[in-house]
This record gives structure tokens, sequence and C-alpha cells, in this order.
């Protein structure tokens, strides 16, 4: 623990700020990448601090429920925006070192409490009857399907570089040396799990995540009979989601770098500083990619996952011939 | 399995560019465009050519200076010129569909590509230059080069994936003999310039006769 500025912080200080980035952060980089994207389709585009009055409009208005829907439609968008927050516990968010409970869930377990929050959605989707909430959240459930074998196989990739599957240990793996990120292994499956990325966060291939057209929505769609705060609390959470997804990409396959090494408060605030920037330059750079490609025609997504998975799968042949 | 055992970084850095010719053979066998499947060509012999120049200047080959210039000068932009412009008679742009949908052509390909890897895996090849991954994944480029071959139905298809294949046989040459006499691997990229003078004229035959580059019309008797 060299130095450091600033008062030492204690782990559970940390760890709360950790989600507290997150949850409050979340909006900020939503903000930027909608400004970004209107800026490369030659419009001014909306504040960067938008979503932050999205919310906050929503939580101040009515909520209905259609009838007939059980409790768990308005207890969905509270128990997944609380999944969406808890993974931010079990991953890298702002220190190199693991905290209290970052062992508490290995990156599996993630995955698995990310599953649970979408499946939730989808489960208050069905109650409601209506047509396009139910076709959104059979669809969320069949690509995500298709996208967990590359998810599972990015993991193994990480099992088998570390030997562990700590998103930790990983992170501090990647710092190590530079021979560790020209691994073809390790390129390649911070490609597929980019790809994954891309997917989740409802950007490409297929899915208009700013439109109205009921048939271009995926994961908006499943929240269209929800209103008023449980309205905020499904956006807050998709918001909140991509900045984990990034998050998880940063800071324990791409950029670990930037993280507090110390319990210090200076060193805690710049890391908060440094992960929202590049976020927003993760952002930047999918904003870029959403704009100069075409959406793909639904089918085709096997093409999309099919192109993932290769990459996976070359990490692990690259592994197993010993030149990975 | 190679959990502990990290490369270092010329092996790590040789071993990827030869996975990036591998990605772009199965980007040959994904892609719908003829023309984007020649440019894909010509910026896979461009990885090749820098592999060679990265084996020249990392394990001081000053020879293997010359071949690359001499293949990147060929191969990236000779051979994919000389077919843009055959291309330019016939007024097809888009290949004919392959004999199975993209994602299971990627499938099938990666189960061939599987197999390559691992068969070469067990010979236990080792070279001074390049690391034997490096080897496993040059095959598997000939043989993914195969499926290309095999799945597609036009001719165009046909012979950009005879063309790669020939650039998996040098990336084999670069493991296997990168000390080989220049005069040797020249010759080979002069065998590919007879070849692509082949394919030249069965294109053009083949489009005289059937008024398209798709071979699936070959089936069908004529009286």
């Amino acid at each position: 623990m060299s130095g450091g500025v600033g008062p030492a912080l204690s782990p559970p200080v940390i760890q709360m700020a950790q989600v507290a980035t997150v949850a409050l952060g979340a909006p900020l980089v939503s903000g930027v990448i909608a400004r970004v994207e209107a800026m490369l389709q030659g419009r001014h585009g909306p504040r960067v601090l938008q979503p932050y009055y999205d919310l906050a409009k929503l939580f101040r208005k009515e909520a209905l429920a259609p009838i007939g829907a059980s409790p768990f439609f308005l207890a969905a968008p509270v128990i997944s925006l609380a999944c969406y927050l808890i993974v931010p516990l079990l991953i890298p968010v702002l220190t190199s070192y693991a905290l209290p409970l970052g062992y508490m869930g290995d990156i599996l377990g993630g995955g698995f409490i990310l599953a649970l929050a979408s499946f939730v959605v989808a489960v208050a989707a069905a109650e409601t009857g209506d047509g396009y909430a139910q076709l959104a959240s059979s669809r969320a459930k069949t690509f995500a399907a298709i996208t967990e074998p590359v998810m599972l196989l990015v993991m193994f990739t990480v099992a088998i570089v570390t030997t562990t599957d700590l998103p930790y240990v990983l992170g501090a793996t990647v710092r190590s040396s530079p021979d560790q990120i020209v691994r073809p292994a390790h390129l390649l499956a911070s490609a597929a799990l980019f790809l994954v990325i891309l997917f989740e966060t409802g950007r490409i291939p297929i899915e208009t995540h700013t439109g109205t057209t009921e048939f271009g929505m995926i994961e908006e769609g499943r929240s269209f009979e929800h209103s008023g705060p449980y309205l905020a609390l499904l956006r807050w959470g998709s918001m909140a989601k991509q900045l984990v997804l990034f998050v998880i990409f940063l800071n324990v396959f791409v950029a670990p770098w930037g993280l507090a090494s110390t319990h210090a408060l200076g060193d805690v605030l710049l890391a908060i500083v440094l992960l929202l920037a590049k976020s927003c330059g993760v952002g930047c750079v999918i904003a870029v990619i959403d704009d100069s490609f075409a959406k793909l025609r639904l089918f085709k997504i096997t093409e999309f996952v099919a192109a993932a998975f290769l990459l996976a799968v070359m990490a692990i042949f690259t592994l197993y011939l010993g030149g990975g | 399995m190679g959990g502990q055992s990290v490369p270092d970084l010329f092996d790590g850095t040789a071993t990827t560019i030869a996975v990036v010719v591998l990605l772009l053979e199965f980007l040959m066998l994904r892609s719908a465009l003829l023309r984007a499947q020649v440019r894909l060509y010509a910026v896979q012999s461009l990885v090749v050519s820098v592999l060679a120049a990265v084996v020249a200047g990392g394990r001081g080959v000053p020879e293997l200076y010359a071949l690359a210039a001499v293949s990147f000068a060929l191969k990236a932009v000779i051979v994919p010129w000389l077919i843009l412009r055959l291309m330019r008679d016939a007024s097809t742009e888009i290949a004919g569909s392959g004999v199975l949908g993209v994602a299971s052509e990627i499938m099938v390909a990666l189960v061939v590509a599987a197999f390559g890897f691992f068969t070469v895996n067990v010979l236990d090849i080792h070279s001074d230059v390049l690391p034997a991954s490096a080897l496993s994944l040059a095959f598997a480029v000939v043989l993914v080069a195969f499926v290309l071959i095999i799945m597609r139905r036009d001719v165009v298809s046909q012979a950009v994936g005879f063309f790669s294949l020939e650039n998996g046989v040098s990336l084999v040459s670069l493991v296997v003999a990168a000390g080989m006499p220049l005069i040797l691997e020249v010759a080979f990229l002069f065998d590919l310039l007879v070849a692509v003078v082949v394919f030249g004229v069965l294109m053009r035959v083949h489009h005289g006769r059937t008024r398209s580059l798709s071979t699936a019309g070959l089936t069908r008797l004529r009286g």
C-alpha cells in the first residue's frame, strides 16, 4: 500500500462506492453514447444528462399495471435492478485488489445473476398478455440461448489462461506483462466478448434500441406494459447492465489500467473518473460501429453469433496447441 | 495445458498474425460479394507477407525480406488486380449461394479446421523460427480453403479458394522451411501466376458458354 492521496477508506466503503459508481454513472454513459450517435448522424442530439432527467420524470409519474397481472409484474423491475447492482460487488470496478465480497462469486456467478435479471423481466412481460412484450421476451430468451455458448467458451478461455475463474485474477494477469496482451487466446476471447456485448446492449446486428418500431425491438420491447417508477427502474437497469458489461470488458479483459491500487480516497476518486472516461470511450467506439453497419435481417443473427463463436473456439484451440 | 507456459512476445505476435490469416479465410467463406472476396484475398496475402517480414526481422533471416516484398507485389497487388479485371466483363456481383447456409458452413469449416489443428499437433513438428501452433493454423487455412472450394458454386469463389490455399501453403513453408532457398520460393510464386492464367481462361470460357459464373448449371446435360 504505497502512499496515495487523501485519507484511507475502509474496504466496505469502497465496495459501496463500486455499486454507486455503476448505479449513478450508467445514465451518464448512456447519455454520452446517445449524444455521440446523434452527432454522427448529423443531429444535435439530446443533452448528455438527459437520461437523468428522463428517469426523474418517470419516477414522478403514476404507475399502472394491466388487469390480471400478479404482484410479480411489479416486483420484477426492482429485482432486476437489484441483480444488476449486485454484479459490481463481484468485479473489479474501482480497485485492482479484491474487496471483501469480491470472491463471493466468480465470473460464472456474475453471468448467472445477469441472466436471472433478464429472466425476471421476461417473466413479467409474459404476465401482461401484451403481444409485443411477449414477442420481445420470447426473442430475448431465444437469442440469449444462442449467445450463451459463446460466453461459456470465453469463460473457459479465462479459466485455462488463469487456472481460476475470478475476474480479479485475469485483470492482474493481463497487467502482468505485454506477453499476456498479445496472446492470441486473450485477443480472440476479448473480441468474442466484444461481439456479445454489442449484441447484449442492443446495438448490432438487428436491434434498433432507439427506434419505435416494435418489430425491431428485443430488450426495449419487454417493458411495454410497465409505466411510471417501474419503467424508470427497468430503464435504469438496462443502463446499469450496459455499464456492468463495459466494466467487465475493460477492467477484466482489455484495459485493466487506471484502477486504484490503494485504499486512499484520492486514488478511488481518480479511478471513478478514469472508469467513466474509459466507458465513454468504448461507448463512442460502439456508436461508430452501430452507425456504420446496416442492421441485419432477424434470422441472420445466427451468422453474427457464429462469428463470435468462431473467435471463442479459436481462442480455446490456440491455447490447447500451446501457442495461445 | 498452456496455462502456465506463456509464449513470449515474438511467438505471441506470430501466432496472432497466423490466426488473422485463418480468420480472413473464414471471412471469405462468409462474404457474399465476389469483389469483397477478392479484396479479402488481397488482405490475406498482405498479412502473410507481414508475417514473413516479422520473421525476417525477429529471427534474422534477411532473405525473407525479399520474399515478403515479392509476395506482397505479386499476391496482394497483381493477382487481385488481374482477377478484378477479368471480372469486369462479367456483370455478376453476387456469389452464388453455397451448398449450405453461412452459419452451417462456418460450423463445418470449424470442425475441419479443428481436425487440421489436432492432427498436425500430433505430428510434433518443431521449427526454429516460428511456434508450432503457426503450423497447425496454416494447415487449418489449407483445409478451410478446401471447404470454400467445395461449398461455393461459382468460379470466382473457387479460384479465390485455390489462391488462398496457396497462402496457407506459403505459411506452412514459412514455419517448416524458413531458410529455404529464395529461388524455390519465387518459383512457387510464379506457379501461382500460371494458376491465375489458367483460372482466368476458365472464368472467361465458362462465362462465354453459360453467361454466368455459377457452376450450378454445369450439371445439366446439353444436347
